[in-house]
């Protein structure tokens, strides 16, 4: 514990006695908004009446220990949101598990589990652990700016009990050798108060500052990410090679906006994919593992305005406007030709499947012709980019569109799309259809199927590549980013900077020479090396005063510890 | 670039050496507990933080740091302190107080006065240090291999970080001859990389393209340094809790032969605080790899927090351990609280690190485990 906020009366060594855990609290100097004004040790309200309730509950939530628990119990909270599947992550997994769990799902999503790090008991312990921290800083910052003109205090009368400390004599003056020894520490920046036969001498204020400002710096950061909250928003979209498309709201797929985020806001560009190539590990071990992705895209940032051609890759956004455009998925999009059974072309387009599985990427997809005649045709398909025979089963053994195939189950009837809720593009709705009696048969690029009564044909031309995009806008990163390293600033300067002040006294000899003592006082060297800075200050002044080393009186030789000669009352 | 499956297997070779090396040093660090000869007189007392109180005249009494200069050096620290004879822990229940005899400790610098190590001891180092030659070559090879920073996978990263903790351990030994740690920090590194090597094990390969980012060298680095730090750091919780229990039980007058180990051990205010300072030394590399990875997940998937399982356990770890710093500064958390808080801690680290890549699926296409 720092010293600065040790109350008066509260002045036990820390050490040891710290470590035992039935110390009772109100005689430990732990809670540092309240050291200042020398108001701890209240164990309770006392008869105060509500102003006396609320200090005192004030100055529980600014303790270190409510701000040890609440940040224990911010660990805590944190666990579920990894362990159970998040709604905002992974909303099919959130599905899957409603499947599992029925009973205890609702449970969970009643107690906000499935969306944890937007709980409301996950807000009030952070909201708290913040309020806490800003009822521990802002004091503390305030006394900081106050103290910045401070003198450190009079050297003490015995420099040898010091737990650094050295003695030596002089030939000069004890006036002039106090002098030389302020000039050699003003040199060395430390902030000199000086009396009758003594200095004293401090340094290393940065170190409260540091720890002021890394914890000023995380309230900055819970600010950038509301900014970003308020402000920000989010986006997807699917887009097949030789398509475009531009930033509104009715053309994206999703669209999550922040709470002030309105549609007007969204800046106007517009996206064209030309062109999508995936590479992958074509032998060893690693075979059919993603080794580049390269979506070659072109893009307007206004209408009207030139379009500008751009390899997008993954770890390699597009930034237009301060909105960022990221490559975060794709899949292949076989392209259909429909005839129904009037002879007219009812379909021609590239309908994208979905990835069902990673190493051989075959792909799931449904078609669907709402304008087929007589009936409305539907499709479930599976497309498989590297088609082998494995023992009468087909399937796919690499990623990359070797030997493509796709093999579909076809249904006539009613899609269903008039009526009820909205389907998802994914989905065939099959109530209202007929499975058509077709002999399975994989069509390669090219090859048709022709269904029975006369109700079509269906030709598989090929297939494009598809691409996923994630949109985001988040004003806030740039504070963040500035936050986050002033944090780390902060945390260096407080662990590696030691706040220490040096004693010097000199007076007469016996002998006609000057004694000089010098004492050197560390708080929370935990960095360590303050042994070796007095060394060397202690060794400075020495030759600045060209001294003759004496032997420190009341002190063992150097080398033995003995227990006897330790901690002394300090005057 | 095609991997080099010569360079791969040369690396692995190298690990395989070091493997070996780490074992017969470990057995020479156990020789050296048991066959070894101790100096049992001095008594160390325990390495202090003396506190700065606003008057600095009435500086409470606090014992000063341990550090013995040698003779002649007139302005060292002066060996003021012991705890045995501080006026509040010489009550009945701060067993903590009270040194066992020991081996000269953490606290002290090696440059001021060596003590020449035991024969065992020079066996141990020599072999540690020859293995840790032969382990960074084995990581450097991996990396020339596969032509990148050589923690890409997750049996990557758990060579490197077992080589992170054995150089930090080395340099924190010889800097402060803290010999008796050497068994406790090989074994689990030992046992970390028999794993890498039998289960983790996989071959050298190109990463997938979301790892195809300078921010890979950025992050995992700094996550590789601060992860094989704070297995040092773990590993001195854990010496700290047993050589406490010794000391407690001592103080109580019951010293039982099984404990012979812990009674080579300095006392345990000086492991603490090691422990402590290398937690210090770590925590800011965490940061910034989380701050790191934060850059990079905005760069690779557009949102730099996403609470994706891996970066919410690198959050909760990394709580876990600014909890750790506060309760070193909190009144009745000290010692053996914060020791367990700091193996909470590592605790969830190594989660991350297992767990998470195993039982939970998320973004970080990291693990290499399927
Ligand atoms: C968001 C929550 C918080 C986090 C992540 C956090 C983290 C940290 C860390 C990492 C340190 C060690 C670095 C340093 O000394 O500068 C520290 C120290 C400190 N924190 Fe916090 N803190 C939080 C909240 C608080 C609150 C609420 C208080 C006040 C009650 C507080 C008071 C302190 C104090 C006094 C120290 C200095 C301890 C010492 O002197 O060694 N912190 N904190």
């Amino acid at each position: 514990m720092t010293g600065l906020r040790v109350p008066p009366g509260a002045k036990q060594p820390d050490g040891p006695a710290a470590q035992r855990p039935d110390q009772p609290a109100a005689e430990r100097p732990d809670q540092p908004a309240t050291a200042a004004d020398g108001r701890t040790g209240a164990a309770g309200p006392g008869p105060f009446g509500a102003m006396g309730w609320l200090r005192w509950g004030w100055r529980q939530l600014t303790s270190m220990r409510t701000a040890l628990v609440l940040l224990f119990l911010l660990a805590v909270a944190s666990v579920p949101g990894s362990v159970l599947p998040q709604q905002g992550l992974d909303p099919q997994s959130v599905q899957q598990y409603y499947v599992a769990h029925p009973s205890l799902a609702p449970l969970l999503a009643r107690l906000s589990l499935f969306n944890v790090f937007a709980a409301p008991w996950f807000a009030a312990i952070y909201l708290l652990l913040f309020l806490s921290l800003a009822g521990c800083v802002v004091p503390r910052t305030f006394r900081l700016a106050r103290s910045a003109r401070a003198l450190p205090p009079p050297a003490p009368r015995n420099l040898a009990r010091l737990p650094h400390s050295a003695r030596y004599e002089t030939r000069l003056a004890p006036g002039d050798a106090l002098d030389a020894a302020a000039a050699l520490l003003a040199a060395r920046r430390f902030r000199l108060r000086t009396g009758d036969g003594w200095l004293s001498a401090e340094k290393g204020y940065r170190r409260e500052a540091g720890n002021l400002l890394f914890h000023l710096a995380l309230l900055a950061i819970l600010g950038a990410v509301a900014l970003g909250g308020l402000f920000g928003y989010k986006a997807d979209r699917l887009l097949v090679e030789g398509d475009s498309f531009a930033n509104t709201v009715t053309s994206l797929d999703e669209f999550h906006p922040g709470r002030a985020v309105s549609v007007a806001d969204l800046q106007p560009f517009s996206i064209a994919l030309n062109r999508f190539t995936a590479s992958y590990v074509t032998s060893g071990t690693l075979r059919g593992q993603p080794s580049a992705f390269d979506a070659y895209i072109r893009y307007s940032a206004q209408p009207g305005s030139p379009a500008r051609g751009y390899d997008l890759r993954v770890n390699h956004p597009l930034n237009v406007d301060g909105v960022k455009v990221y490559l975060i998925g794709h899949g292949y999009a076989p392209v259909f030709k429909i005839t129904d059974g009037a002879g007219r072309v009812v379909f021609d387009q590239a309908v994208p499947f979905i990835a069902v599985e990673q190493s051989g990427l075959t792909s799931e997809g449904v078609v669907k012709v709402p304008d087929a005649r007589p009936r409305q045709l539907g499709f479930a398909g599976v497309f498989l980019p590297t088609t082998v025979n494995a023992g009468g089963r087909l399937e796919s053994i690499f990623p990359a569109a070797d030997n493509p195939m796709v093999s579909l189950v076809a249904y006539a009837g009613n899609l269903g799309e008039d009526s009820g809720p909205s389907q998802s593009v994914y989905q065939l709705n099959t109530a209202g259809l007929r499975k058509l009696p077709i002999t399975p048969r994989p069509l390669a690029p090219g090859q048709s199927l022709k269904l029975p009564d006369g109700a079509g044909t269906l030709t598989f031309t090929g297939y494009r590549q598809w691409i996923s995009l994630a949109i985001t806008y988040d004003p806030g990163q740039v504070p963040a980013l500035l936050a986050g390293v002033a944090a780390l600033a902060g945390l260096l300067l407080s662990f590696f900077v030691r706040r220490r002040r040096m004693f010097v006294r000199a007076y007469p000899a016996a002998d006609g020479g000057t004694v000089v003592d010098v004492a050197g006082l560390v708080r929370s060297d935990a960095g360590g090396g303050f042994d070796d800075e007095f060394g060397d200050l202690a060794g400075a002044l020495r030759s600045a005063h060209e001294g003759q080393e004496v032997t420190a009186p009341g002190r063992p030789a150097a080398g033995t510890d003995d227990p006897s000669h330790t901690d002394t009352e300090r005057e | 670039m095609p991997v080099n499956l010569g360079l791969a297997q040369l690396s692995n070779n190298f690990l395989i050496c070091t493997v070996v090396l780490y074992s017969l040093a470990l057995l020479a660090y156990a020789g050296d507990f048991a066959f070894g000869r101790h100096p049992s007189t001095a008594v160390i007392p325990a390495a202090e933080e003396p506190e700065l109180v606003a008057a600095g005249v009435s500086a409470a009494g606090v014992p000063a740091a341990a550090d013995r200069a040698g003779p002649g050096l007139a302005a060292g620290p002066a060996p003021t302190g012991s705890v045995a004879a501080g006026p509040v822990a010489a009550g009945p229940g701060s067993a903590e107080g009270a040194p066992p005899p020991g081996v000269p400790g953490l606290g002290e610098r090696s440059r001021l006065s060596w003590v020449p190590a035991g024969r065992w001891v020079r066996v141990a180092l020599a072999l540690n240090a020859l293995g840790l030659a032969v382990h960074l070559t084995g990581v450097l090879t991996r990396g020339l291999a596969v032509h990148r920073v050589p923690w890409g996978d997750m049996y990557e990263f758990v060579t490197a970080v077992t080589c992170v903790a054995v150089v930090f351990f080395l340099a924190l030994m010889i800097r402060y001859r803290a010999y008796y740690l050497g068994l406790f920090v090989m074994a689990p590194v030992l046992l970390a990389l028999g794993l890498a090597e039998t289960v983790i094990y996989t071959p050298a390969g190109p990463l997938v393209p979301a790892l195809h980012s300078y921010w890979l060298a950025i992050h995992v680095t700094a996550m590789t340094l601060a992860s094989g730090t704070f297995v040092v750091g773990a590993v001195l919780a854990v010496v700290y809790l047993f050589a406490g229990r010794y000391a407690r039980r001592v103080a109580a007058g019951r010293q039982s032969a099984s404990v012979g180990v812990f009674r080579l051990l300095p006392a345990p205010e000086v492991i603490d605080r090691f422990a402590y300072r290398t937690v210090m030394f770590a925590f800011p590399i965490w940061t910034f790899g989380i701050m790191a990875g934060a850059i990079w997940a905005d760069e690779a998937w557009g949102r730099y927090w996403g609470w994706d399982p891996t970066e919410t356990w690198a959050f909760i770890t990394w709580v876990v351990y600014a909890c750790f710093l506060h309760a070193r500064a909190t009144a009745g958390w000290r010692g053996r609280r914060a020791a367990y808080i700091q193996l909470v801690g590592f605790g969830c680290l190594l989660f991350n690190l297992m767990g998470v890549s195993v039982f939970i699926t998320g973004l970080h296409s990291y693990a290499g485990l399927s």
